[in-house]
């Protein structure tokens, strides 16, 4: 996994989403127990990461499943990010 | 028996997209003449939608450009109002015109033009400041006609404009007023703009309410109605368009933006407008539908409906949201305009834009509903009802009639108690100068607040929240499947989020209407610190914000009180919340409020558990003091174009108006707990009216030296500490009192309960 990515995704959601840092891990779930995110949560996160890295999460056929967390939102972005 | 009073319309004003006048809009709904084109009154190129519903009117063609758009708007329509009811304001009868209304994003407008001139560098304008808060609408428009009855500004987002006349019947019937002007008033603003668009809520196109379901379209105007009693309708010789017969108000206590999916709390509300009217419901023949175009609104409208009024054969629905837009905080009183209109002249207006392929998927999945797509349906109707649900899942539903018909609203009449006191206070804050409150994570998680929800809170909600659990803790109220529906919220806030509104106007400043914070939006509505309580406690009763200056606070007891006289509810939790941030210290600094020798800021929030007497004994609660009376007043007496001028007299009135409900006499009253600022003049102007009225030996409490300006938090903490000194025995009786703009004033007495 890309730790820089991960960190600046990290800083996106605490910032944007008003998450306690120390909360956070790269393995918490985002949409479950763990932190609670939800629907208008999800918005924020599509407009954060397009901001951060140019990648559009909705236009690039992004699932459920890579939503679920910092990891698997760092694997999305990596694996779409262009250069 | 109380609360039979006979409610009655007898004047009407509305300015929308598709018309400046009632005739003009109510000949374009019938006709389907949508006022939808693309919006004009800011770039919206990088934005996914262009459309919007905007008055045709300049700001200049709206008294003369010297108000925010939001009061123009209120101003055009009261004043087709006031003339439709043949009211000369130059008469006795001006002076008892109170007026009420409801709007969601208030001076939205004027923040973003101080925000603008901040963002360049300059200084901001300070008639744009004054006209930002919701506080000072409702003020401003009664000065403007010399209208001189008391003014509430009403703040439940989209059910804002219901809910105001709502509270006119309310404080009719329970004998505070004989004719108010109601309604609401929203202007289009970037702010909505950009937080609907965040939320991807705005329609691609034009809305299309219960057919593509695909979002709304934003639409700005006003609507007021003149609310009368019947005999003093009778008495001054008034044409009456028709009878006002109950309301009802409830909270979802769900979801802060979307309604509940299986329509619980919708239906709650028009169970309660239906029931509150004495009616059944197949008595209802015409429902103006919240129909925003939202997929989960209309899922969940649709549902509502179709549930309840199965039994109706001939019931007929529309939103004419297609044509006017969706107005906000203005669309429950623009549809009650063309809900009334549709009573008085048996002609219902549709909802426009189905295609032939559209009315047949219309048919199959509206059942024994008649919907009324595209073309008005002629027919001779006697009881209609108009709905509004908002974000922070507030809903607000009532009923128009031809005839009086025999209400449901008695209930005994019961003596009213403090029974519950739930604070949070600011410390004084050297950095800062300010009173600033604990907010520790850990204090919310001992009330059992998990975090994922705490976050989403601004700092308003914050301090609501923690006074609110606070306040049932010390009542011993659990709330649970039995007491969830006859519990209440009413919230009093000066400033509201003004935090959110302008670091979200900020952002949009500097980043663009297109990027606007999904997350941030939500926490922009007056009341979203009332919902995010309902949802964390389960409250699912009446719910309502007031924004009315400083006195909100103890307005809020007397709203309470009154949802608790009409038997709405059992228990009622009245607040008074404002925040302390840089945002509030720019703002009451650029005001010349704060600094040397003036009023120091504070925050906090102080939560009031009132409640009847029955319900008190039920459950052997505490009792620190017995509501002995309450009353707010206002007037027109000196400079009406200064709406920080005080009022003497109105003052008195409030005095002598508590203490002849109470049955006492003026030496009677030891204490006041007064509101007191270090502003000279307004602490000069109390006292001397005290010393007039009591005698010099009056003692008068002034709270804000211990706690700074903390506007409506210190109007309850006022009436709260009056409470407590009740009940350890440290006084027999008193009253707290307080004030807000254009003159108007609040006054609670308390005495041994």
């Amino acid at each position: 996994m890309n730790n820089e990515i991960a960190e600046q995704i990290k800083g996106m959601l605490v910032e944007r989403l008003r998450i306690p840092a120390d909360e956070l891990e790269y393995d918490s779930e985002l949409f479950g127990e763990d932190i609670g995110l939800d629907s208008i949560d999800s918005i924020e996160i599509i407009v954060g990461i397009e901001n951060l890295f140019g990648v559009d999460l909705s236009g690039s056929g992004a699932t459920r499943e890579d939503f679920r967390s910092i990891e698997t939102l760092t694997a999305f972005v990596e694996a779409h990010k262009e250069g | 028996m109380l609360n039979e009073k006979r409610c009655v319309i007898t004047g009407l004003g509305l300015v929308c997209a598709i018309g400046d006048n009632v005739d003009e809009c109510f000949d374009a709904a019938l006709n389907g003449k949508s006022g939808i084109a693309d919006a004009k009154s800011f770039d919206t190129t990088e934005c996914y939608s262009h459309k919007g519903a905007e008055v045709r009117l300049s700001d200049e063609e709206l008294a003369g450009g010297k108000y925010d758009r939001t009061t123009a708007l209120g101003i055009k329509a009261a004043g087709e109002a006031i003339k439709d009811a043949g009211i000369d304001m130059d008469s006795e009868v001006a002076s008892e015109i109170g007026v009420l209304l409801g709007s969601c994003i208030a001076g939205a407008a004027c923040v973003e033009k101080y925000y603008k001139q901040k963002a360049k560098g300059e200084k901001g304008d300070i008639s744009n400041l004054k006209a930002m808060p919701a506080s000072v609408i409702a003020g401003n428009v009664a000065d403007y006609y010399n209208a001189g009855g008391i003014t509430a500004n009403i703040v439940n987002a989209c059910a804002a404009g219901t809910l105001s006349l709502s509270l006119a019947i309310d404080l009719i019937r329970g004998g505070k007023g004989e004719i108010f002007l109601a309604g609401g008033c929203d202007s289009f603003s970037s702010l909505a703009y950009s937080g609907f668009h965040a939320l991807r809520a705005l329609a691609p196109s034009d809305c299309s309410p219960f057919n593509h379901s695909d979002g709304i379209t934003l639409g700005e105007g006003a609507g007021v109605l003149v609310v009368e009693s019947y005999e003093h309708a009778v008495k001054r010789g008034a044409r009456i368009y028709c009878d006002v017969l109950g309301s009802g108000v409830s909270s979802d206590a769900y979801h802060i933006t979307a309604p509940r999916p299986d329509g619980e709390g919708q239906m709650n509300v028009i169970t309660r407008a239906v029931k509150n009217s004495g009616l059944k419901f197949s008595d209802i023949d015409y429902v103006n539908a919240h129909g925003t175009g939202t997929a989960k609104n209309d899922e969940s409208e649709f549902l509502s409906l179709k549930t309840l009024f199965k039994g109706s054969k001939d019931l007929y629905v529309s939103s004419t949201k297609s044509m006017t837009g969706h107005c906000l905080g203005a669309a429950g009183a623009i549809e009650a305009v063309f809900t009334v209109k549709a009573l008085v002249e048996g002609k219902l207006p549709p909802t426009t834009g189905y295609s032939e392929e559209d009315l047949k998927v219309l048919e199959e999945k509206s059942g024994s509903i008649n919907f009324i797509a595209n073309k008005p349906v002629t027919k001779d109707v006697n009881y209609v009802m108009s709905n509004s649900f908002a974000f922070g899942g507030n809903n607000a539903s009532i009923v128009f009639a031809k005839d009086p018909n025999v209400l449901n609203l008695t209930c005994p009449k019961q003596s009213l108690y403090v029974t519950g006191i739930g604070m949070v206070n600011g410390e004084y804050n050297e950095e800062k100068g300010d009173y600033i409150a604990n907010l520790d994570t850990d204090l919310f998680k001992a009330y059992g607040v998990k975090s994922a929800f705490l976050r989403k809170l601004d700092r308003l909600s914050q301090l609501q929240l923690l006074s609110g659990i606070r306040a049932l803790e010390d009542a011993g109220i659990t709330v649970n499947e039995e007491n969830e529906g006859v519990i209440g919220i009413c919230i009093g806030t000066n400033d509201g989020p003004m935090t959110e509104i302008a670091n979200f106007q900020k952002g949009i400043i500097r980043d663009g209407i297109e990027k606007g914070s999904a997350f941030a939006f939500p926490n922009t509505v007056y009341n979203a610190a009332g919902g995010y309580l309902s949802i964390a406690t389960g409250i699912k009763g009446y719910n309502v914000t007031i924004a009315n200056g400083f006195q909100s606070g103890i307005q809020s007891v007397c709203a309470a009180a009154g949802a608790i006289m009409f038997g709405y509810e059992s228990i009622m939790l009245a607040s008074g919340t404002d925040e302390c941030t840089d945002i509030d210290d720019e703002i009451f600094s650029d005001l010349g409020f704060t600094g040397e020798g003036k009023m120091t800021l504070g925050e906090g929030s102080v939560t009031c558990v009132i409640e009847k007497d029955s319900s008190a004994a039920e459950r052997g609660a505490k009792r620190y003091a017995k509501i002995a009376g309450f009353s707010s007043t206002r007037d027109t007496s000196g400079d009406r174009s200064d709406n920080s001028r005080m009022s003497e007299k109105a003052l008195i009135r409030a005095l002598e108006n508590v203490l002849e409900e109470g049955g006492m006499k003026a030496s009677d009253v030891k204490c006041i707990y007064g509101f007191g600022n270090g502003i000279e003049s307004i602490d000069k102007f109390e006292m001397d009216v005290y010393k007039k009225f009591f005698g010099d030996d009056i003692e008068v409490k002034l709270i804000k030296k211990e706690y700074g300006e903390a506007r409506a938090a210190s109007s309850s903490l006022q009436f709260a500490m009056l409470a407590k000194d009740i009940h350890e025995g440290r006084l027999e009786t008193g009253i707290a009192v307080s004030y807000g703009t254009s003159a108007l004033y609040t006054a609670v007495l308390l005495t041994r309960a």
